[in-house]
């Protein structure tokens, strides 16, 4: 069956349920699926189909696998970085964006529950209204979705929360390919999610598999999410925040690996003066530039909370052991930025939020940004800064001018580090070459490409046949048509792994 | 005398939960010398471990399975060190060491057991009362001239075999220390083998023999209480003894004997001795030494003993003399290994072991002097006579530069006498 | 004997050769240390028809494949501890991985821990301890393999502060059931141990769920643990001897407080409170009777204690707070939350001789090392429920216990005690896990049968009223019977067991 028959036949078939405006062919529309700010390009979108809940999801996946039709799901608002939504043949773009009620906030249990569409930008005032706080990744975009975000396992401001690499992703509703929908951990049952009375926060099994770990980092292949549940936190009543600085990341590492040891510390994240710099200047470029040279090469910001009992006694107890471990390492923690022109509240509110000005943080320098990110344990991440800095140096890119992140994750036992490489419209090549170049490096050298975009995935799963031997038996179980967002990972013809 | 039916509720009541052949938790020290049981630890099959005996005990019972080849090699290559018994112990209500010790009664009941060895050291008790098969008449050619002996005391040194024949400087010591700290006492020509090596090797008629004598011995001489410096005798007196009949006679250690005497002023440590020591508790001083209490009643709901029981959980082992009279030695340095007290790995002397397995034997003393080593200490010290063989063993074997010390050759040293 | 379904000649010479004479027996005798009757359970599983002892991650790849050629079914083991026996069908080879012991890493500053099988909890936490570190240890006894228990259950008595076992399981070595071996997480990429998910999709999720495969998906070699910062001492300073130690920790930076409250709602909502202050190492509500167990040397002191009538006095409505902080300042402020709390909600001490037994022995909180005294009373003794969702849905399963547990509490089945449920919140109150103990007499008749009734009327119990309190167990029967209510999950474990195991042979279970 030729493609564009294929599409057709799922396109008769998803009328009969979805309504009129729910599948979109636009020819504009559809364009702006085929590509995003990532190198990856690949196939078209030949379909746009919003789906409303649930059982459209699983009326839409039958018709895909009846007509073997590759669907594309997307959650988040545009701009994409990862390539991971770039349909790499000719497919249907699923677009969650309609499904995107907040289904539950329960302050008691302290999570909530949420369709995928629902953003950063809807949740965090709502859920701050109501007392609590989501753990955040960095500066999101406001219309990024919730659950792709937690899925996809980006890492959070605040590590101590986390017990591993999932959380805070409780418990999932899931279509498979094969149509058949699912729920994870303690949503399964028993009975329908009507007669269950349980909360689904527990995510494990049912039994004796971890589902909901198939499904992340999946960028899509495995189901689709049409429903998740994540921890929320308790609002803090008092916060501080603290800065300390350092001209090289060693340091900075030995005290959020203490910090974080001792659980002393809410927020903690280490950026460098490029990254900062486009966080808090308030014109480009001048302002841009003159906060880049300010500003220390790194910084480490730690937020202290008091929550609602006794605030200002727990503050003072965890300043002290702040103020200790620093002081071991000839460090200090300041409320100051130094060179920060006194934005010290401005990094406050940025931090509890999303993004919301245009145009997004990482593009306010040139058109694209092209982020290489990692995970390692802290111990290596001056070593990877240093291989970081010796590849920029070789093609000839000043390494000041790469964002650089560090995200310790899970209490500290893991580090996000992630390079933003900034790319002009004239660059493309040159960056390709060294964004490449780069990741192989890293890649070699032992770094830890956990969430392979694009052309990661050659390189990674290149590196572990009998890991990808696995994931693709699994894939086999749950998409045995191959129809959820083909292509990507080690699912695809002749790709390495 | 107990049987092998007596120990059902032990049988049925085993989960495998391992603690018999593990350290117990709040001893834990590290990776290093954390198991307990020497054939678990040599062998690693479940069936070598109290947990293991038990279960074959249990089968063997219910006629599950056969005395088929290896069996009795197996049963008998257990050193009957009573670790298992006692870490069990430490959480439930069995008996692992009496089990074994029936399932060997039983073995010999039905023609199977004991090994070769041991048959014959029967044979040479029968005959000499000693296991060595040597003449009964030299049994107290140790004793020097120049020690005062009170032919009316109503303490009595009992030597016992091994000390008598292989270790007389231990007989030696014991009694300078008595006259030292002015204990009257007698030294009885006509005591037999305690029965130990009997006993442990499941020939309790034999052994109910021995202990029958040794009993009217004491009773004719008018003896109260018996002094040893043997583990095997001590814990055989206290252990044993007792299923044949009430004894009246108290029977103490010559650590014990010596704490007092220092306590009372009676003796004085003068002599100094530079020495790093390490203290090797012997499994039938240590948790194995507590005295024998008949239970005859009904295991009721909920595991409820009816009459209330008097359990051995080796809560009160002669643990702490040895180590008081040792740091009181002007100089002598104590240090302790990660299993010690009712902990201690065994020294692979007991059990019949030496006699049917020498390899085994010099193993299991070879794994206990490597955690000795590891204290630092330049020596180890224990108080039996079989513990001294079996690490002599293994030091010549190994060339080690490990010393072994008799605890009654330091305290005659810093006696200076 | 006839009951030993023995191996084929040449798959036992084949196996022998793989790990020499030593290490593989298929005598009787030997093999009557596996199939003996579990006094919990009151099962008892056939005879493997041999066993072996590996030494290393490819003897043991060797064994698999030579399993997989002759379609022998095998399962590993450790310490046998486990509830559900290891032997599930006659004539199964097990493969005991006692030989490899090994701490292969202990990483002070990243925070792991690399074992090998047959490392135990009394060796590692007292390792980990030396170096100011520690793990989430399952309240399963000092001789439990720490790595079965991260495979199989891992809930324990510090959840709050911490969680279950397996959020701390990092990177793994795999030997898959067909037999090969996979590094999973970062380790196979030469990241090392420090995460298990990843690439792409996790094959953590894999290994284990919330419960274990208990053998049925492969032999794992080798995992990476997490380790937290340890508050309390390096070395623990045990005073006395077996079985009346004492292990006190310095009171200015540990406290116990047990408090009695109205109501389990009261329970409840203080609990929940504690979690949102983020305080305590430990918060529970824990079993009165199993206490009363455990804090007991014999089955006769325990029920001179439980006719005293104490306990049922004082506990069923108590809850249980372990302090520790790095300093005497923190403690006091975490005292002073906790009070407030405790005072909100209306609940008062207990009697101080309760309260003290934690105190002077606060191995109670690190590793249990008295657990297996629960089976003190003859071995009678089981869980149900086992599962985990928030705390309030917890304590509503708990108050639904009487309906079904009072019928087999007046036919003299089992103990009187029906508030012997214990509640232990995770992640600061995220999340809670649910035990349900029933201590029965082993003593009747009809021993065997009881602990299986009360699961089944606990787990109908649930169905009915819509509550998950348990993961249902890998029992093929009641997987297929009870699967649809959850969600179809037998289907795709069912699938996930054909693909990765398309012989059947690791362990498959009963039936
Ligand atoms: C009295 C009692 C109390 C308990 N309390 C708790 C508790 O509070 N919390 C808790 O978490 N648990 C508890 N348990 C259960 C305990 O978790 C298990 O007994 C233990 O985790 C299993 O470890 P084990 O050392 O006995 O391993 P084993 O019995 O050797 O193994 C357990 C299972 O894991 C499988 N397995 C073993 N090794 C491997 C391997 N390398 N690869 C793949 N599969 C393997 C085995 O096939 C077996 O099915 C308790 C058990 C008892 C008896
Ligand atoms: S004998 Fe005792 S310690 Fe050993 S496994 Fe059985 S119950 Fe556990
Ligand atoms: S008596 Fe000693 S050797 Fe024998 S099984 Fe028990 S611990 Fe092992």
């Amino acid at each position: 069956m030729r493609a564009a028959e294929a599409v057709l036949r799922f396109r008769e078939g998803v009328a009969r349920f979805l309504k009129a405006d729910s599948i979109v062919d636009d020819a504009r529309t559809l364009e702006s699926y085929n590509r995003d700010i990532s190198f990856v390009k690949g196939g078209r979108a030949r379909l746009l189909v919003y789906p409303q809940n649930r059982e459209d999801v699983r009326g839409i996946v039958r018709a895909a696998s009846k007509n073997k039709v590759p669907l594309v799901p997307v959650s988040s608002g545009p701009p994409h970085y990862r390539g991971d939504t770039v349909p790499s043949a000719d497919a249907v773009i699923v677009d969650f964006s309609r499904m995107k009620r907040i289904i539950r906030i329960d302050p008691v249990s302290r999570y909530a529950v949420l369709e995928p569409g629902v953003t950063y930008g809807q949740l965090v005032p709502e859920l701050r209204r109501q007392g609590f706080k989501l753990v955040m990744p960095l500066l999101p975009r406001a219309n990024k979705s919730v659950v792709t975000s937690r899925l996809e396992r980006e890492p959070g401001l605040i590590p101590k929360y986390q017990y591993d690499y999932l959380d805070p992703l409780l418990t999932l509703e899931v279509v498979y390919g094969t149509g058949d929908d699912f729920r994870t951990g303690s949503a399964s049952g028993p009975g329908t999610p009507e007669t269950l009375k349980a909360d689904g926060v527990n995510p494990w099994g049912p039994g004796v598999l971890d589902f909901f770990r198939f499904v992340s980092g999946a960028q899509g292949t495995m189901g689709l999410v049409t429903r998740a549940a994540t921890k929320v936190e308790v609002l803090p009543s008092l916060e501080e925040l603290f800065f300390i600085t350092s001209g090289d990341v060693r340091p900075l590492v030995e005290a959020m690996n203490r910090l974080l040891r001792k659980r002393v510390v809410d927020e903690c994240l280490a950026l460098n003066g490029a990254n900062l710099a486009a966080i808090l200047a308030e014109s480009l470029p001048q302002d841009f530039a003159e906060l880049k040279k300010d500003l220390p090469p790194w910084t480490l910001l730690v937020g202290l909370a008091g929550y609602q009992r006794r605030p200002e006694e727990r503050i003072a107890i965890m300043e002290r052991y702040l103020r200790e471990i620093c002081g071991e390492l000839g460090l200090k923690a300041r409320p100051s930025l130094p060179g920060g022109g006194g934005r010290e509240k401005k990094v406050t509110e940025l931090l509890s939020g999303p993004w919301r000005s245009e145009p997004y943080w990482k593009l306010r320098q040139k058109d694209a940004c092209h982020d290489i990110f990692f995970l390692t344990t802290l111990s290596k991440v001056p070593e990877f800064v240093g291989v970081m800095r010796g590849a920029a140096e070789r093609h000839g890119y000043p390494f000041e001018d790469i964002g650089g992140y560090l995200q310790p994750m899970v209490q500290g036992r893991g580090c996000h580090v992630e390079f933003s490489i900034p790319c002009g419209k004239d660059e493309t090549a040159r960056v390709k070459d060294f964004f490449i170049e780069a990741s192989e490096t890293l890649i070699n050298e032992g770094a830890f490409f956990s969430r392979p975009y694009g052309p990661w995935a050659d390189m990674v799963y290149g590196r572990d046949g009998e890991g990808a031997a696995a994931l693709k038996k699994l894939k086999a179980i749950f998409d045995p048509d191959n129809i959820l967002n083909p292509g990507r990972l080690c699912f695809r013809e002749g790709g390495r792994g | 005398m107990d049987k092998l039916t007596d120990y059902r509720y032990t049988m049925k009541s085993c989960n495998s939960c391992g603690q018999c052949r593990f350290i117990l938790g709040p001893m834990m020290k590290g990776w290093e010398y954390a198991e307990i049981c020497p054939i678990h630890l040599r062998y690693r099959w479940d069936a070598c471990s109290g947990q293991g005996l038990i279960n074959i005990a249990q089968e063997l019972l219910d006629g599950e399975l056969d005395y088929e080849d290896g069996l009795i090699e197996h049963i008998y290559t257990c050193t009957t060190c009573g670790a298992c018994d006692i870490n069990c112990k430490s959480v439930r209500d069995m008996e692992v060491m009496d089990t074994i010790l029936a399932l060997r009664a039983r073995c010999v009941e039905d023609g199977r057991g004991p090994l070769p060895p041991h048959q014959e050291q029967a044979r040479y008790i029968e005959a000499h009362h000693n296991i060595f098969g040597e003449p009964h008449e030299e049994r107290s050619d140790w004793l020097q001239e120049g020690i005062k002996l009170s032919e009316k005391a109503d303490v009595a040194y009992f030597a016992g075999c091994a000390t008598a024949y292989k270790h007389p400087d231990i007989a030696r010591n014991t009694v300078r220390i008595l006259n030292a700290g002015g204990l009257d006492f007698q030294v009885l020509h006509d005591e037999y083998c305690c029965g130990a090596p009997l006993w442990r090797t499941g020939q309790v008629e034999a052994a109910r023999k021995l202990a029958e004598h040794n009993t009217e011995v004491f009773r004719e001489n008018g003896i109260r209480t018996v002094v040893t410096a043997c583990a095997e005798c001590y814990g055989t007196f206290r252990g044993f003894y007792p299923r044949i009949a009430p004894p009246d006679f108290e029977v103490v250690h010559i650590s014990e004997v010596v704490q007092r005497m220092l306590r009372a002023d009676r003796l004085k440590l003068k002599g100094k001795l530079d020495i790093k020591v390490t203290y090797h508790d012997p499994c039938l001083l240590g948790r194995l030494s507590e005295p024998y209490v008949p239970w005859h009643g009904e295991i009721k709901s909920f595991g409820y003993h009816e009459p209330p029981k008097t359990w051995r959980r080796g809560t009160h082992g002669v643990y702490e003399s040895p180590r008081e009279v040792l740091k009181a030695i002007p100089g002598l340095e104590l240090v302790e290994m990660t299993r010690h007290a009712e902990n201690a790995f065994c020294c692979g002397g007991g059990g019949g072991v030496p006699a049917a397995f020498p390899d085994f034997a010099l193993w299991t003393a070879a794994e206990r002097l490597d955690e000795a080593k590891s204290t630092g200490a330049n020596a180890v010290v224990s108080a039996c006579p079989w513990c001294e063989s079996a690490f002599q063993n293994a030091i010549d074997a190994d060339k080690s530069t490990l010393q072994y010390h008799d605890f009654t050759g330091l305290v005659v040293r810093a006696l200076e006498l | 004997m006839e009951k030993v379904m023995s191996l084929p000649k040449e798959v036992y010479q084949a196996l022998l050769k793989v790990v020499g004479p030593e290490n593989i027996a298929d005598r009787p005798h030997i093999l009557a240390a596996l199939r003996h009757t579990n006094p919990q359970s009151g099962r008892q599983p056939p005879s493997p028809a041999a066993v072996i002892m590996p030494g290393s991650v490819e003897e043991v790849r060797e064994i698999v494949r030579i399993c997989n050629r002759h379609g022998v079914r095998y399962n590993a083991v450790v310490s046998m501890f486990g509830m559900g026996g290891v032997v599930s069908q006659p004539g199964m080879l097990v493969i005991s991985l006692r030989r490899m012991n090994r701490i292969i890493e202990i990483n002070e500053f990243d925070r792991y821990a690399v074992i090998e099988p047959a490392v135990r909890q009394v060796q590692l936490k007292a390792e980990v301890f030396k170096r100011g570190l520690t793990y989430p240890t399952a309240s399963a006894g000092p001789s439990c393999s720490v790595l079965a228990n991260f495979l199989t259950s891992g809930d324990h008595h510090t959840q709050q502060s911490s969680s279950r076992c397996s959020r701390y399981l990092l990177g793994y070595e795999w030997v898959t059931p067909t037999g090969e071996i996979v590094r999973v997480g970062s380790l196979a990429h030469g990241a090392g141990w420090f995460c298990p998910d990843g690439p792409g999709p996790s094959l953590r999720g894999l290994v284990r769920g919330y419960g274990g495969w208990g053998g049925g998906l492969g032999i794992v070699t080798r995992i990476a643990i997490g380790l937290d910062d340890w508050k309390g001492p390096r070395v623990l300073t045990t005073q006395g001897h077996s079985p009346d130690y004492k292990i006190p920790f310095p009171p200015d930076c540990h406290r116990v407080f047990i408090f009695k409250f109205p109501t389990l709602e009261k329970v409840r909502d203080a609990m929940t409170e504690m979690g949102k202050a983020e305080i305590g190492q430990a918060v529970l509500k824990f079993f009165y009777a199993t206490e009363a167990v455990l804090f007991t040397v014999s089955a006769n002191d325990f029920r001179d204690l439980w006719n005293s009538g104490l306990y049922q006095r004082e506990l069923p409505r108590a809850l249980w707070v372990y302090l520790a902080a790095w300093t005497p300042e923190e403690l006091a402020y975490e005292e002073r939350v906790m009070r407030d709390i405790v005072e909100e909600f209306g609940g008062e001490p207990v009697d101080a001789s309760i309260t003290r037994k934690y105190e002077e022995n606060m191995d109670f909180f690190i590793l249990v090392s008295f657990l297996q005294r629960v089976l003190k009373l003859g071995g009678g003794w089981s869980p149900t429920k086992l599962g985990a969702d928030s705390i309030h849905h917890m304590f509503e399963v708990a108050a639904a216990i009487p309906e079904f547990f009072y019928d087999f509490i007046e036919k003299g089945r089992i103990l009187d005690a029906p508030h012997n449920f214990q509640v232990i919140p995770m992640e600061y109150g995220h999340a809670a896990h649910i035990e349900l103990l029933f201590f029965f007499d082993n003593q009747r008749p009809d021993w065997q049968q009881i602990p299986a009734e009360v699961m089944q009327k606990s787990m109908e119990s649930d169905i009915r009223h819509g509550f998950h309190a348990a993961t249902p167990p890998r029992v093929k029967a009641v997987m297929e019977r009870l699967g649809p209510l959850y969600s179809n999950f037998q289907v795709w474990t069912n699938k996930i067991k054909e693909t990765f195991d398309p012989n059947n042979v690791s362990n498959p279970g009963p039936g």
